[in-house]
């Protein structure tokens, strides 16, 4: 009975398809604020061969970009809005000091690194072993890290 | 194993080919935030890590937040340090959650203990609201208006 129920569950993970904007339940995109949305899109076009879906407007509507399983959404920086009253948007002041970032976990890193770079991504550094990991960081226009790491063979989750 | 569907495509976590796009996030606690984002969202804790340097993995919808301490810098980024946001009023990146029914998810959210920053309000092209996650970190929760397609 529980392997039915398991296999059935199993399915179900399947059959859920996920699209932007969602149809039902929810769908999660990252958001960062650009001092130029098309340079920021040309960018992540570029290196990554994301799909840009839509190129954003002067009125407020962002730039929208499909990168592999999430959508990344760029806009310039401002507020406050009356949603959130009390938070300002800016491109990072300082690049050096970061809370979060997107994280492009990776099969191969060494062919990554060769083929990002060769399409003009900035590294900080070669791929260099770390825990568990491989792992090396991209600049992007506006000075936000994006972590390009490889599990260690053998790591699975879930 | 960890995987989800996007257009035709499956994702796994880590890949076998190709690559994943996760949302890393530091943390002051680890464990606090698996749960808060597991309980508020659904979401599936994968590992809680440790404290060797293996991060927290949690699959969101159709992606994967990845939590873990500051510090650093590291060899591989020797300029780089990691902090909670020092200021959370001043933000520049976030996590999106794009929803289909931006009233219903306030509702089931706050009753999981979300703290909105306001109800949701009208912008343009969507209706949107705020949640602050336990480490300060604002989340947009958005739903687009009616005929609004991308791509």
């Amino acid at each position: 009975m529980s392997e039915l129920k398991s296999a059935t569950d199993q399915a179900q993970v399947e059959q859920k398809i996920y699209q932007m904007p969602p149809k039902d339940g929810i769908t999660i995109a990252h958001f960062i604020t650009v001092a130029d949305v098309a340079r920021s899109l040309r960018f992540y076009e570029t290196v990554f061969g994301g799909r840009v879906e839509s190129r954003g407007d002067s009125k407020g509507a962002p730039g929208y970009i499909q990168i592999a399983n999430t959508w990344l959404i760029v806009n310039v920086g401002g507020g406050p809005t009356p949603d959130k009253p009390t938070v300002t948007l800016s491109v990072p002041p300082d690049p050096d000091k970061v809370s979060s970032f997107m994280n492009f976990r990776v099969a191969d890193i060494q062919a990554c690194y060769k083929l990002w770079r060769s399409r003009g991504a900035e590294f900080i550094t070669e791929p260099k072993p770390k825990y568990g990991e491989t792992r090396c960081y991209i600049r992007d226009p506006d000075g936000y890290i994006i972590e390009v790491g490889q599990s260690n063979p053998g790591v699975t989750y879930g | 194993m960890s995987q989800v569907q996007v257009g035709r495509k499956t994702y796994q976590m880590p890949p076998p080919d190709g690559f994943a796009v996760a949302h890393f996030i530091t943390v002051t606690d680890v464990e606090r935030s698996a749960r808060f984002y597991e309980k508020i969202f659904g979401g599936r804790i994968l590992t809680m890590g440790n404290s060797e340097g293996a991060p927290g993995f949690i699959q969101i919808a159709n992606t994967w937040l990845i939590v873990y301490f500051g510090g650093g810098p590291t060899p591989d980024k020797p300029m780089v340090t990691l902090s909670v946001p020092a200021d959370p009023d001043s933000v520049s990146s976030f996590m999106n959650i794009r929803v289909a029914d931006i009233h219903a998810c306030y509702e089931l959210w706050r009753s999981r203990g979300a703290e909105f920053l306001t109800e949701p309000k009208d912008k343009y092209g969507e209706t949107r609201c705020y949640i602050r996650d336990p480490d300060g970190y604002i989340i947009e929760v958005g739903q687009s208006k009616p005929a609004f397609a991308y791509g």
